[in-house]
């Protein structure tokens, strides 16, 4: 492949776009997309077209990957949409502290502890009470413009 | 009988019983606390002999829904205890049945009613084989007596009513289910139909006939007419009957049908595609009562009694006795069989005279009739008259059918026809806002008439005669005007919606299939008339160029190619398509090819499409859905016509043919079938679709269903022939496409599905190189950039924060659907480019695998990659390279399990966390698959023995690893998934019953693993998935035995019982699997389908632990407390083992003779049993 391919090849600003265009009519199912600036899992995707003989535009659904809301979006598909760029990283975690923030154990063994559990109870319980247990867990942190939010948790024995 | 001194309780209980019953249906019925109520009447409905109580409830309650709840507990609780009741219990139930309904013939809750009538007639036939023939024939004279009328007219509906659930509960497909063999309901099936089905077709007949007089003096909704109405519907019941095929052995019934065919009917098997036509054919003995003089007239005459009485009132038509009647009258127009003596078909031509002449009205003249029905008046005569011609129609040839009417009118039948089909397309252009009008459903019978007509049946024959086509002509003139004029109208709709897409559009297809059908009985005026008509829209599309909205025209356009598509090839759905033969068979006069309509036709469209390379033509009057109806167009026309395999031969040609083809006829189709051909227009027509194909992918970015079409239609078209591909990697076009595929940008912004089919049409064409070798390096070529591109970027050393930016996953994610698709087009010839391609990064894509471990998308598609390369190698492969693969896939399943087992999903959004779970579920089904696929290699291997002596690696213990590495990410939350769940059961029971000595050498848990999910699968809903527990069951059973009985060790520690930590025993798994097994079995829900894979799992499994099998009788024993049962258990679980000659062993007459042991066992024991 020609050389001018290896566009995304680690700019000065990696990491620091938040978004990359990518043409509507590409975009899938279960990929995401920017939503009235949330990013979003793509749930369903309808092609239609503007009366019989005009040009193609995508229907979007899709769910909000931090607060779970639905929200819709049309474009014509050969426009381009933004796509977040949502990175998920592993950390083992080592404390929950008292107000609920949780103490994660990074790659290079430093600590990272600004980020606080998920208010919602049942996750909350289900994170609380697998530490709690004396599980080694090592969680999973999803982020993308910006925010950040624990997507899974795993079990890799006892301690 | 003692135990039938119980069944007389005292009559406080029976009423606090009948209190309990009544109450719990109140609450029912308002709502109150339905489940604890349902758990009532469900306790009632399994309680032991009700049978008094049901009486009681049904002669005193006034609640009819108690009543009806009554009525349904005897029917459950006879069925169950039948085996055990005592011969006067099942008479009198049956007389008790009958009698009540008799006596409460006025009741005005008819469903009670009906209800128990039902009931009589399934008990009657619950001992139809056990009651002598003089006991059934004094009970039908009762019946008799009531269906002529001896006992009044209430009596005689009661009676009529009973013989209607008689026939339904003695026809196989509407028979209730009694957990009796198959076996069971065709004896009596058999048994009605020789003895007593045309007796009841007679007294049906004898009860219309004894009120039919009456009905012409009073009003229409006296009891006559509701017995008059009801006995119609009995008589037409007996004729939806399927009767058995008479199959006459002598010469004589074969030469019958041989002449029928001569005389002009025959050809039954036409196909009914929307309207549901039901030939009848019941056998000669029915000659007399059908068909002797005047036996069909009186319902004619009846109906025609019946509208002039009422003439003043318009909803007769709609009236039960009409309809019935009617009714009836279809039926009679499909009478056809061995019932006609061979008479070269006389007799029948006789009968469908006598029923045209009737029916005509409902439909001649056309005009007059049409104009009614929109006036208001009901349509359903109409209706019923056009399905009288399609009955008619599909029991005739076209020149007989359209003789038939000639003896009562000037015309023909085909002219009535297509008068009639032009004035219903009027119709329904003119009120076609609405949804469903009838206009559409007569549009939908006679298009099935005409198809009937016109379907070449007999390929032998030449599908072409003259006989109607001028008809034909003018029908298909009309539809073009009128769906032109519909298309017209529409063009300013909105755009399809997405739903329901693919059902238009296969509804259309049918529709449009039909009218091609049409237009090829007139060919030779039809197509250029379709040329014309093309050319005119053309050129005003181009006139109007910049000033008139070219919209309407377009739409016009759109539809005249998806008519010239259909009516110029039939679609080749995977076959071969031909040219079809009224196509060839017609134009015999032409003997310039250029000028052949066919090809006239063919050209201009194709000219036209050619347009649309010019980027100014482009942008004027191509609009995507255009554009979507030539892509469509060309792709099918390809297909048929373009550089056909052999030229020189015709189709389907029989010897005596070949001579006729010599002469001026074969002119004509040889010109038409070479002018496309390499020698002529083929190879630079084939370089222009090409050239549309490329730009259509580029030119209308964006434009999904266009590109769509060209790249999961048009372009596999091409390739789906060598003899086309050897041409197509010669054209320039061609190269272009693919360069621009491996080597630039342009085509990333096509969607990833698009992209793996143009990989795999590219690929494909290899095929066309002139040897495996350059077939090999055109794949090298063509993939190679891509390997190189993922091989580079797994060794950056910062690929692991570059990976995740969603410009990265995208590429990725194309690159996989590229090698997915390359690998779905691996044939002999291009195998060993596809190995070094997947070879190439088999490392890569194991690094992939972990940086993507939480993009799911990714790895789906990476997996997906994995099986459809396997696929394609796994048989080709000597033994050093699958041990390469085999490495590789179980580090595969390795990585793939260590980063998902354990992990759970959290979101606050149920929607988000079902897709992680259904992605979860689709990584799982490609691992299986990728498991299966690996299987196969034992199955069929074509790699060359090479007879070094290299140690073949052993398929079963990586697929066993495999499994052992999978298996716990299965959870069974996920099998409920049915596809998962039996693509899983499917591989296990593969590998359960080929290599069950692998599974001794399991560890514990991997073994317990597996037998928790047979136990899971025993309960599954699915028969398919039971049944293959069972087999798995089986195998292991019957592995252990062998092994025992040649003192070897079997499954080893697996079948011992052993003690948990905790101290309690626990027994061996093929203890547990017999406890499991008798449970199901005896108390539990099934399906009689599974008694026999039941019985082969069963047997092993005695056989490998009697003592146990000994002991578990012997608890069921004591269990039961009633003394009588408990004998009759004894005895049945005694013959179960014993009867038969049943031995202990597992030879195949053994396993078959305890089969019916068993299924004896099961109808005499699991009644009681069952019973609370």
């Amino acid at each position: 492949m020609s050389d001018e391919e290896h566009h995304f090849e680690p700019r000065a600003d990696a990491g620091a776009s938040k978004t990359y265009p990518q043409q509507a009519g590409t975009i899938r199912k279960n990929g995401y997309i920017v939503i009235k600036n949330r990013p979003c899992k793509v749930v369903e995707v309808s092609t239609s077209k503007t009366g019989k003989h005009g040009h193609a535009k995508c229907h979007f659904v899709g769910i909000d990957i931090f607060n779970g809301k639905k929200l819709e979006d049309i474009v014509p598909s050969s426009h381009n949409c933004d796509v977040p760029h949502v990175n998920r990283t592993d950390y083992q975690l080592i404390d929950i502290s008292e107000d609920g923030f949780a103490s994660l154990l990074t790659e290079n063994g430093n600590t990272k502890d600004d980020l606080r559990l998920p208010t919602d109870e049942s996750l909350h319980t289900q994170i609380r009470d697998g530490f709690g247990e004396g599980k080694d867990l090592v969680v999973t942190v999803m982020s993308a413009m910006g925010e950040e939010q624990i997507c899974a948790l795993k079990d890799i024995g006892p301690k | 009988m003692q135990s039938y001194a119980l069944e007389s309780p005292d009559l406080s209980q029976v009423q606090s019983a009948m209190a309990v019953v009544e109450q719990a249906c109140n609450s029912i019925q308002m709502h109150m606390n339905p489940a604890e109520a349902e758990a009532t009447i469900l306790a009632f409905r399994q309680s032991s002999r009700p049978y008094q109580t049901c009486r009681y409830i049904l002669e005193n309650s006034h609640l009819a829904n108690a009543r009806f709840q009554a009525a349904a507990t005897i029917q459950d609780a006879a069925v169950r205890e039948w085996g055990f009741l005592p011969d006067e219990e099942k008479q009198s139930l049956i007389s008790f049945c009958l009698s009540f309904v008799m006596e409460h013939a006025h009741a005005s809750e008819a469903y009670v009613q009906t209800k128990l009538s039902a009931v009589g007639a399934l008990l009657m036939k619950r001992g139809w084989l056990e009651s002598t023939a003089a006991e059934k024939d004094a009970f039908f004279i009762q019946v008799r007596q009531s269906v002529v009328g001896a006992h009044g007219r209430h009596a005689q509906f009661v009676g009529i009513n009973f013989l209607e659930s008689l026939v339904s509960e003695f026809s196989p497909s509407t028979a209730t289910g009694m957990g009796l063999p198959v076996e069971f309901h065709e004896k009596c099936r058999a048994s009605l139909e020789t003895k007593h089905l045309k007796d009841f077709y007679c007294w049906a007949q004898d009860a219309v006939l004894s009120v039919a007089n009456e009905i012409g003096y009073c009003d229409s909704t006296g009891p006559e007419v509701k017995v008059c109405a009801a006995a119609m519907r009995l008589m037409s019941q007996i004729l939806n009957w399927e009767f058995k095929k008479t199959i006459t052995a002598d010469v004589g019934g074969v030469k019958n049908r041989r002449d029928a065919s001569f005389s002009g009917f025959g050809h039954e098997a036409a196909l009914f595609k929307k309207s549901e036509l039901v030939l009848v054919q019941p056998g000669p003995a029915w000659r007399d009562v059908l068909l002797s003089h005047g036996r069909i007239g009186w319902v004619l005459e009846l109906y025609r009694t019946i509208g002039q009485k009422s003439s003043s009132d318009r909803s007769w038509i709609d009236s039960p006795l009409a309809v019935s009647a009617r009714q009836l009258i279809v039926q009679f127009c499909s009478l056809t069989g061995t019932i006609f003596p061979s008479d070269d078909g006389q007799m029948q031509e006789q009968h469908m005279l006598l029923l045209l002449a009737g029916i005509i009205q409902w439909i001649d003249p056309p005009d007059t009739i049409l104009n009614a029905i929109t006036y208001g008046k009901s349509e359903s005569e109409m209706l019923d008259g056009c399905r009288g011609l399609l009955a008619m129609a599909s029991l005739t040839t076209p020149s007989l059918f359209d003789r038939l009417l000639k003896s009562l009118r000037p015309f023909g039948t085909l002219s009535l026809l297509s008068l009639l089909t032009c004035e219903v397309m009027k119709a329904h252009a003119a009120n076609k806002d609405e949804e469903e009008t009838w206009a559409s459903e007569a549009i939908n019978i006679l298009l099935d008439t005409w198809n009937v007509l016109l379907q070449p049946t007999d390929l032998s024959k030449s599908a072409h005669s003259a006989v109607g086509v001028h008809e034909a002509f003018a029908l298909f003139s009309t539809i073009l005007e009128f769906e032109l004029k519909v298309a017209g109208e529409s063009a300013y709709d909105d755009g399809d919606s997405s739903e329901q897409f693919q059902a238009f559009i296969s509804a259309r297809d049918e529709r449009l299939s039909s009218y091609a059908l049409i237009a090829r009985a007139a060919a030779d005026k039809s197509i250029p008339l379709l040329t014309r008509l093309f050319s005119e829209k053309v050129s005003l599309l181009c006139q109007g160029s910049g000033r008139a909205d070219p919209i309407r025209t377009l739409e016009e356009l759109y539809w005249l190619l998806l008519i010239s598509g259909h009516v110029l090839a039939d679609s080749g759905d995977g076959e071969t398509a031909l040219v079809p033969e009224a196509l060839q068979a017609q134009f015999q006069d032409v003997t310039d090819p250029a000028q052949h309509p066919v090809v006239l036709l063919s050209g201009s469209i194709i000219n036209f499409a050619e347009q649309s390379l010019h980027p100014d033509t482009r942008a004027a009057f191509f609009s995507s859905r255009l554009m979507e109806a030539l892509i469509w167009f060309l792709a099918r026309w390809a297909d048929t016509y373009l550089l056909p395999i052999d030229t020189g031969r015709g189709h389907n040609c029989t010897p005596s043919q070949e001579g006729e083809r010599l002469n001026e006829p074969h002119q004509a189709r040889k010109a038409l079938l070479c002018f496309f051909g390499e020698k002529n227009q083929g190879k630079s027509l084939l370089d222009t679709i090409v050239r549309i194909a490329s730009t259509t992918l580029i030119s209308w970015p964006g434009e999904k269903i266009l590109q769509e079409l060209t790249c999961f239609q048009l372009l596999p078209a091409l390739v789906c022939r060598k003899n086309i591909c050897i041409h197509l990697v010669t054209l320039e076009s061609w190269r272009e496409l693919a360069n621009a595929f491996a080597n630039e940008r342009i085509l990333f912004s096509l969607a990833t599905p698009l992209q793996r089919s143009l990989a795999k049409v590219l690929s494909r064409s290899a095929c066309g190189m002139s040897n495996s070798e350059a077939s090999n390096q055109y794949v090298r070529d063509l993939m190679g950039p891509m390997t190189g591109f993922i091989a580079d970027i797994t060794k950056k050393d910062d690929i692991k924060s570059v990976a995740q930016q969603p410009d990265a996953i995208f590429m990725v994610s194309c690159l996989l659907e590229r090698l997915r698709g390359a690998a779905r087009a691996t044939e002999p010839r291009t195998q060993k480019g596809m190995f070094e391609m997947g070879v190439a990064i088999m490392n890569p894509l194991l690094t992939l695998l972990e940086i993507y471990k939480n993009q799911s998308a990714v790895v789906y598609l990476l997996l997906k990659f994995v099986v459809d390369w396997v696929d394609g190698q796994v048989v080709f492969l000597e033994a050093k390279d699958t041990a390469v693969l085999f490495r590789f896939c179980v580090q595969l399943l390795e990585i793939y399990s260590s980063n998902n087992i354990g992990r759970i999903s959290l979101s606050l959004s149920s929607s988000l966390l079902n897709e992680a779970k259904t992605e979860k579920y689709k990584d799982l089904r490609a691992l299986l698959q990728l498991l299966t696929n690996l299987c196969s290699k034992d199955l069929v291997d074509f790699s060359p023995d090479l007879g070094n002596g290299a140690e073949k690696p052993d398929v079963a213990q990586v697929v066993y690893l495999g499994l052992h590495i999978i298996t716990p990410l299965i959870s069974l939350e996920l099998l409920k998934y049915p596809k998962l769940c039996r693509q899983y059961f499917s591989l296990l029971s593969h590998m359960l019953e080929v290599y069950p000595e692998k599974v001794a050498k399991l560890t514990p848990e991997a073994f317990s693993h597996i037998i928790g999910t047979l136990d899971f699968a025993l309960h599954n809903q699915d028969v398919e998935v039971v049944n293959m527990s069972l087999s798995s069951i089986n195998a292991l059973a019957t592995f252990h035995y062998k092994e025992r009985s040649s003192g070897k060790e079997g499954l080893g520690l697996h079948a011992v019982d052993y003690n948990d930590p905790s101290g309690t025993r626990q027994e061996g798994i093929l203890g547990r699997l017999l406890e499991l097994l008798l449970h199901l079995l005896l108390f539990e829900d099934y399906s009689t389908e599974l008694v026999a894979a039941a019985a082969d799992a069963l047997l092993p499994l005695i056989v490998c632990d009697p003592g146990l099998y000994q002991r578990l009788g012997h608890e069921l024993l004591e269990r039961q407390e009633n003394s009588v049962f408990k004998a009759r258990l004894a005895t049945a679980l005694q013959s179960l083992t014993s009867s038969n000659q049943l031995t202990w062993s597992l030879d195949r007459i053994n396993r078959q003779r305890f089969r019916k042991n068993l299924h004896y066992f099961l109808v005499d024991v699991r009644g009681f049993l069952r019973t609370m």
